[in-house]
């Protein structure tokens, strides 16, 4: 984007650059933050959805009449009250649609399905009655398919009865350059790489809260995306979309997870619609577990050929997604494309042939989840680098060396279309490389003495695409948002950006924006977000698309805005307007000794004293624009290639642990961060983001994980005690240093930063604890790394090695 | 005060942040819920109703509780304090944990916080503040946002300031 | 996650408790509420009265002298945590209890109760089968002691019946020149573990004279390691492992499995404690 803002605020910013103090912590520090459980309504009542305790049946009846007679209880909802409500929207042809109803009609496909609500004057009372209904519901139940291998073998009992199987979609492209890779090579090897299911857990459940008046529909809701949110309840419950209003009051987090939009953002306004009475429903942790979208659950069949100097020459990787049940909007399957186009990360390498395939099971839906793919691909490039590094006795960090893009190779286009516009992959390696040298060495140290004890390091080199299309997501929704900046009469800025946020700072950042752009003091700028009577339209928060799409959609309506304010200022002062500058928050005629026209003044123009406006000149001063990445491509072309994202961050992540041999116990003793999101607008907030990343990543890498009964399908986990979420004590001190290289095509060369610390640690922790256990050969494929992994890897080796069971002491 | 007939409702009073409380309640409502709907303060979050989050940490006669895990009917003639009362009343000062929580961006969504600062209001420094220990201390709340890094130096920039034993350069 | 529907009532004396425990089929005893409460958020509990005891008179002393330490029932765990003369008497108290859970959990859960809720992965069982406590139960029986060897029957199953309430426990102190150790394998902080190990180790001139092994995690119950004790007689730092371990591995052969951990793994897994807590229990020896 070429706007004059742009170099005017890269020469002389005062706030963009800077740790500007957060202005959303008030709220929470002082325990005035308000989140949707926050808000009551007079007469408001709590909604409680019955879910479905089997994984796969038919319902066969669902008595309500004892619920109903429970003295609180008002009402208690099924499928069939709801025949006024659409269904969900299939958008995207190329996948099984699966046409979602709100709430499940005769046929359940995964436990927490929710098949009624039940309505009452308090939540205890609601509770009650839905476990009244739980009590008179009956169900034949069908045949179960826990993963991906029954879903997708032949005779599998399907989930949806229209399709010819589970399998949702099977795109497979064909690289003869990659056959000739394998025909030329010296070598072969084929393995499987798993990743296993996590979910992003905010610590804030869901929540939403509706009312109508008037014939307004005011629905408050923990979501990532309201203006989305909005759009679709319109659609769903038959509404003008103006009659709807989405607000986002604070949000405890999302993580991709709030993305979605989920039978409940359509049931509870519609019960306040239809009781005429705000209603609430908050959810639990014992539903969300079961309710909110998981994710990650891929596996990747590889075909590696390589060299004996251990050049890698091709690779054949089909990528499967682990769908849930599907049923879900928008549908969680585009995280395995963005696994497959991103999984060579920053090294140089077009031999790659990426199948990408998706099928259904009798699971919690597949969704959104911060990393959005990139690390599941990530961990399958990393270990596939290591296991030729070691079958060839190269040294690993060699062969990435001789892999990664040098300086001077971007803009570089990727196997899959993706076009790295900038970065630092090189760079970023070695200097993450000499961060940990020496503590390696320290590391090596320590232990050194302790005959049960081994010490590893793992690398991951990745990218991140930011600001992505949201077409091939949501097969409807494009890429873009809007902002509306206004001055008011006393002087006073407004922002209004359809960006939402969950903790980001993305506030503090516009007001910094805001600041530069007209040359105030952000204390001058108030910001408004996540309401969509209050803000023009934005497609919301996730990948890692908040900096970019702020400093697009601000400066494009701030430049606006500062062409009328100029003009109306060289009225005011009598000069032509190419002689009036902007200076120390006034405007001046350059080089002249005249009093300067302050933003008070020219609001005042603008609005009030319309008598000092230029002849002819309109009223009023707000201005919008609608930030669109020039470069983002949200269809295929010919080739079947695609740029879907505006830009491209990197990083590298070093990762040292030690592994007690005896007990399996791994312990990260340190851990690199380099990364490079572009021009940084907030460092602070930049690495907030990345150790939260970071932590996310960790959990993957070894605790996290949705484990299933591979005979039922019923969920083997219910509560914290068995979903491991990593506390203080478990995520190590990370070291974080950065580059900048800004992207050559994007306002102020901003890239984005949301989600590159997830994507590491898997990779990095795997890899580093198999550099620890090299001499028994182990070479990990599989996420979590526990206690128990770490000593089932021991004992197969020793038990390949012959050695009996008696894995190493 | 003892009650010897089993009940389904009692009368508590409760001295929530300095300020007497009297209810009748039933006798399953949770002094979360109590805290957060019934006394009007939402401060308290709720992140897992089993113990687990720590969000909905309170000060019950100066011991850090799960407010979750404890009924209100439990609390009847207690002192509770919560999150809306550490900030000095009357001005806009926040507490130095507060402040040492906005100087080093230890939250990022704030729905942890609370718990966060309830926690560290009810020990004594000297006691925790040895690394390994605070890490311990810590380890009952957990953030999704932070990664922890920043709240570890929060709280130590918080406690050397404290004793006046200057600042800190650990992280 | 809201609680079922129950009465509640909150009584001064022992007599009161346990009248009104009596009253109703399925009523509990309420003290630190830290499993109880869950369980009931959860729905997993079917409770009609709970019978709080954290008022009744007398019941939360923590007393030590030097055979022993008693703790009542009302007695949180922080406060015994934080007992000095506890600690010096019973050294496995305080060791024990800093694996278990977080601050706040201690500050309302009790060490009794612990015992009580038996949870297979618990500590304190564990600490109380090694010390050899004894338990004061009172009940529609009348008050009786139970050894913890006896006590213990399964997971979440005690030798309590319907209307018993414990009253206190006795852990006595271990053998002088003992080395007490409380090792575990847990996934995160404060986690209960997926196997750990409380050792009461009595060393003699560089070597183990005779040790009490519990492991906890493993089985239903605390679980006396008896191949092990009998196989750590004589054992110094420079003999082969193996001979602990593979006793240990021969004591565990019935472990659980569930999701946290295998069978083979939990064996494995507290072979390792024991073989190190013997090493330290050597090692603080020289220190000595
Ligand atoms: C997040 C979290 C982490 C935890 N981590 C651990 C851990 O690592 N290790 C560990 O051991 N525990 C852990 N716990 C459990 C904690 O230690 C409990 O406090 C303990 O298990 C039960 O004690 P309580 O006083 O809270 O009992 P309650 O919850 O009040 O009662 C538990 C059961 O025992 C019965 N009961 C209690 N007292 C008596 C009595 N005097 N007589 C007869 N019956 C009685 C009750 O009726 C009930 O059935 C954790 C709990 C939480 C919430
Ligand atoms: S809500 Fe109480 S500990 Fe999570
Ligand atoms: S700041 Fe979001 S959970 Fe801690």
């Amino acid at each position: 984007m070429s706007l004059d803002i742009d170099s005017h605020i890269r020469h002389s910013s005062r706030y963009v650059g800077r740790s500007v103090p957060r202005r959303e912590d008030r709220g929470p520090l002082t325990g005035r933050g308000r989140y949707v459980a926050d808000i009551k309504l007079p007469g408001m009542l709590e909604v409680v959805f019955a879910r479905s305790t089997e994984a796969h049946a038919r319902i066969t009846g669902i008595d309500t009449s004892e619920a109903e007679a429970l003295e609180g209880v008002v009402a208690v909802f099924c499928a069939a009250d709801l025949s006024d409500v659409n269904t969900f929207p299939d958008y995207i042809p190329y996948i099984g649609a699966v046409r979602q109803r709100p709430l499940a009609e005769d046929r359940v496909r995964y436990v927490g399905a929710p098949y009624a609500a039940v309505v009452a004057v308090d939540r205890y009372i609601a509770e009650d009655g839905a476990s009244l209904v739980a009590a008179g519901t009956t169900y034949e139940p069908l045949p179960t398919v826990a993963d991906l291998d029954q879903a997708l073998a032949s005779g599998a009992p399907k989930l949806y009865d229209h399709w010819e199987s589970n399998c949702s979609f099977d795109v497979a492209p064909h690289k003869p350059e990659v056959d000739r890779a394998f025909e030329e090579a010296d070598h072969v090897f084929t393995e499987t790489y798993v990743s296993q299911r996590q979910t992003g857990l905010p610590m804030e459940t869901r929540g939403v809260v509706a009312d109508m008046v008037d014939g307004t529909l005011t629905v408050w809701s923990s979501t990532q995306s309201p203006h989305m949110v909005r759009t679709t309840v319109a659609l769903m419950l038959g509404m003008p979309e103006p009659q709807v209003r989405v607000i986002h009051p604070a949000i405890g987090g999302g993580f991709g997870t709030k993305t979605h939009i989920y039978p409940e953002d359509v049931v509870v306004p519609w019960i306040a619609r239809r009781l005429a009475t705000p209603a609430r429903w908050i959810e639990d942790r014992m539903e969300n577990l079961v309710a909110s979208v998981h994710a990650r659950e891929q596996r990747h069949d590889v075909e590696v050929a390589y060299d004996a100097d251990g050049t890698i020459r091709g690779v054949r990787c089909a990528s499967m997604l682990d769908m849930g049940s599907g049923e879900i909007f928008m549908p969680g399957t585009a995280p395995v494309f963005v696994t497959n186009a991103c999984i060579t990360g920053g090294y140089d390498f077009p031999n790659m042939e990426a199948r990408t395939i998706g099928a259904v099971t009798n699971k919690t839906p597949a969704g959104a989840y911060r990393g959005f793919g990139i690390p599941e691909g990530a961990f399958v490039m990393e270990r596939i680098i290591d296991r030729v590094a070691r079958l060839t006795g190269t040294d690993r960090a060699d062969l990435r060396r001789r892999m990664l893009l040098r300086p001077g190779q971007t803009p570089y286009v990727m196997h899959g279309g993706g076009r790295l516009d900038s970065g630092s992959h090189t760079e970023s390696f070695e200097r993450a490389l000499e961060m940990s040298a020496p503590r390696l060495e320290q590391v090596r140290k320590r232990h050194a003495g302790d005959p049960d004890v081994r010490v590893g390091v793992g690398y991951a080199n990745y990218v991140e695409p930011t600001s992505p299309s949201y077409h091939l997501t949501t097969g409807h929704w494009g890429g873009g948002d809007a902002a509306t900046v206004r001055v008011d009469p006393d002087g006073s800025v407004r922002v209004a950006a359809g960006l939402s946020a969950f903790g980001q700072g993305a506030e503090t950042t516009a007001a910094q924006l805001a600041a530069d752009a007209l040359g105030v003091s952000p204390q001058d700028v108030t910001v408004v977000l996540g309401d969509t009577e209050r803000t023009p339209y934005g497609l919301g928060s996730w990948g890692s698309r908040g900096a970019m799409m702020l400093t697009g959609s601000v400066l494009l309506a701030s430049e606006r805005l500062l062409d009328k304010a100029r003009a109306i200022a060289a009225h005011m002062l009598e000069a032509a307007e190419a002689d009036v500058v902007l200076e120390d928050g006034a405007f001046h005629v350059a080089g002249s000794s005249r009093p300067s026209v302050s933003w008070a003044e020219v609001g005042t123009a603008a609005w009030v004293r319309v008598v000092d406006l230029p002849d002819g000149m309109e009223a009023g001063l707000e201005t919008s624009g609608f930030y669109h990445p020039e470069n983002l491509q949200h269809q295929l072309d010919d080739t079947g290639k695609i740029n879907a994202a505006a830009s491209w961050s990197n990083g590298t992540h070093i990762g040292i642990v030690s592994v007690r041999i005896s007990t399996g116990e791994v312990t990260i003793e340190d851990y690199i961060v380099v990364h490079d999101c572009g021009t940084v607008i907030n460092p602070a907030l930049v690495e907030g983001q990345v150790h939260g990343g970071v932590a996310q990543g960790i959990a993957g890498a070894m605790y996290e994980h949705f484990q299933y009964d591979p005979d039922t399908a019923y969920p083997r986990f219910a509560s914290f005690m068995d979903y491991l979420v990593p506390t203080c004590a478990e995520v190590p001190h990370m070291e974080v240093d950065h580059f900048e290289s800004p992207a050559p095509e994007q306002p102020l060369g901003v890239k984005g930063c949301g989600e590159g610390g997830t994507v590491g640690p898997p990779a990095v922790v795997a890899g580093a604890v198999s550099d620890a256990l090299s001499e028994w050969g182990v070479d990990l494929t599989e996420c979590p790394v526990t206690p128990v992994a770490v000593r089932a890897a021991l004992r197969a080796a020793e038990a390949n090695r012959g050695g009996g069971s008696g894995a190493p002491p | 005060m003892t009650i010897i007939e089993p009940i389904s409702e009692a009368n508590v009073e409760v001295t929530v942040n300095g300020r007497p409380h009297r209810h009748r309640v039933p006798a399953r409502l949770l002094l979360s819920d109590y805290i957060r709907d019934t006394v009007g303060l939402t401060g308290t979050h709720l992140g897992c109703e089993h113990g687990y989050c720590g969000a909905c940490t309170v000060m019950v006669n100066g011991d850090a509780v799960r407010s979750c895990l404890m009924l209100a009917v439990q609390a009847d003639g207690a002192e509770v304090r919560t999150v809306e009362d550490l900030a000095p009343a009357g001005s806009d000062a926040l507490s130095p944990m507060q402040q040492a929580f906005h100087d080093n961006h230890a939250l990022q969504c704030g729905f942890c916080t609370a718990g966060f600062l309830m926690t560290l209001e009810s020990v004594d420094p000297a006691e925790w503040r040895d690394p390994e220990r605070l890490v311990e201390l810590l380890s009952g709340n957990l953030c999704r946002c932070t990664g922890y890094q920043n709240i570890v130096a929060a709280v130590t920039e918080a406690w050397n300031a404290y004793d006046g034993s200057g600042g800190s350069d650990d992280g | 996650m809201k609680p079922a529907p129950f009465e509640y009532c909150r009584p001064s004396t022992v007599d009161e408790a346990l009248e009104a425990l009596g009253s109703s089929e399925s009523s509990r005893v309420l003290a630190g509420g830290q499993s109880l409460i869950p369980a009931m958020n959860f729905r997993l509990t079917d409770v009609s009265l709970l019978v709080d005891i954290n008022r009744v008179e007398g019941l939360d002393a923590v007393t030590c002298d030097s055979g022993g330490v008693t703790v009542g029932a009302a007695a949180t765990q922080t406060r015994v945590l934080e007992d000095d003369g506890a600690a010096s008497v019973v050294p496995g108290l305080r060791a024990a209890l800093r694996h278990v859970g977080h601050l706040q959990i201690r500050d309302r859960g009790t060490v009794c109760g612990s015992l009580a809720h038996a949870d297979p992965a618990a500590e304190l069982p564990a600490v109380a089968v090694a010390t050899g406590a004894a338990i004061d139960v009172t009940g529609p029986a009348g008050e009786r002691r139970i050894d913890a060897a006896d006590f213990f029957h399964g997971p979440f199953w005690t030798a309590l019946e319907d209307g018993d309430l414990i009253t206190e426990v006795r852990f006595p102190a271990p053998p002088p020149r003992s080395v007490t150790i409380v090792d575990e394998i847990c996934r995160r902080a404060g986690d209960f573990a997926v196997a750990g190990l409380v050792a009461v180790i009595e060393v003699d001139a560089g070597a183990v004279r005779s040790a009490r092994l519990v492991g906890f995690g493993l089985g239903g119950v605390p679980t006396r390691l008896q191949a092990a004790e009998a196989a750590i007689g004589g054992w110094a730092a420079d003999h082969p492992v193996v001979t602990l371990t593979e006793a240990v591995m021969a004591d565990t052969t019935d472990a659980f499995d569930d999701i946290h951990a295998p069978n083979w793994y939990r064996g494995e897994a507290v072979a390792a404690l024991t073989v190190r807590a013997a090493l330290r229990a050597l090692a603080t020896e020289e220190e000595v």
